[in-house]
């Protein structure tokens, strides 16, 4: 237990990027679809006259979507069902846990906006759970541009690795 | 939003997030992980019951802070961090108050709480922060 868990294996990957683009616009349905799905009924994200009133050009994602999607990523399925991006980092005896994000939105997303999404891994920290257990912090950054090369949103993810406990 | 000073508090938004949510939300956002439906998958990990995807929270936050300031206003940051996993069934509530209004942006903290059957809170899903551009 008083071995690093954060190796110089793992310390290696900082700084790593991948970038995906999206195979095709974002789409206004997709934005009713997730608005739906969050039982949220602002007319921003579905009324085009009501969006053009409040200043858009039109309707707008509802703010958190393009954070949330894999439609850009056009991944294959894992066996979890999960098929977005990852970063298939192994650390043994850990789970993996979510954190939480930070995101910071630079401009309304658009129906017509093609996703180009740059990952990358930002920072890896050890840290002790209050436990007393070793666990690794992960810090990615996602920024999400359009066919323009507009920003329009940055996510910053954080992944927990933590240690299963004694004996693993 | 005249009126809105440090300690002005942001009405609280509540939903009961079930099964069929949750199946919406994986499709809406082409997340199909089996820990949001799959109880033998779920079983398997030590759950007692499906997991909603945090993120749905965050989700809740973002529009329980646009709500409340209207659609003229502009959400520029919305942080959370995760302390709780949320239940299928379970009712979330997210509430908040103002932190701070300087030069047209107001920041505020946001709580998502589980509440029980009776509408008693139980637990803290997630907190976060938020900050919005005025008009």
């Amino acid at each position: 237990m008083s071995d690093t868990i954060l190796t110089e294996d793992l310390r290696a990957r900082i700084g790593e990027t991948r970038v995906y683009v999206a195979p095709e616009p974002i789409g206004k349905a997709a934005f009713r679809y997730f608005a739906l799905a969050i039982g949220d009924h602002n007319p921003l994200y579905t009324d085009e006259q009501f969006a053009r009133d409040h200043g858009y050009d039109g309707v707008i994602a509802p703010p958190t979507l393009v954070c949330e999607t894999n439609q850009y990523a056009n991944l294959p399925k894992e066996p979890t069902g999960y098929a977005g991006h990852g970063w298939d980092l192994e650390v043994p005896g850990t789970r993996l846990l979510r954190g939480g994000n930070e995101y910071t939105f630079h401009q309304a997303v658009r129906p017509e906006d093609i996703l180009t999404v740059t990952w990358r891994i930002d920072d890896m920290a050890e840290r002790m759970s209050s436990k007393g257990r070793p666990m690794v912090i992960v810090t990615s950054v996602a920024e999400y541009a359009n066919q323009n090369g507009e920003l329009l949103v940055t996510n910053s993810e954080t992944l927990i690795y933590q240690s299963r406990g004694s004996g693993s | 939003m005249t009126s809105l000073i440090a300690g002005t508090p942001i009405p609280p938004l509540e939903r009961r997030i079930d099964i069929t949510d949750m199946v919406a939300y994986a499709g809406a956002t082409w997340d199909w992980h089996r820990l949001h439906y799959d109880m033998d998958y779920i079983r398997k990990t030590g759950f007692g019951a499906p997991i909603v995807d945090g993120q749905m929270l965050g989700a809740l936050m973002a529009q329980c802070v646009q709500d409340w300031v209207g659609p003229d206003a502009r959400l520029i940051k919305l942080g959370f961090r995760f302390l709780t996993p949320v239940e299928a069934g379970n009712v979330v509530r997210c509430d908040g108050v103002t932190v701070s209004v300087e030069s047209g942006v107001a920041k505020c903290d946001l709580t998502a709480h589980i509440l029980d059957a009776e509408g008693r809170v139980v637990g803290t899903a997630a907190t976060g922060s938020a900050e919005v551009k005025l008009t």
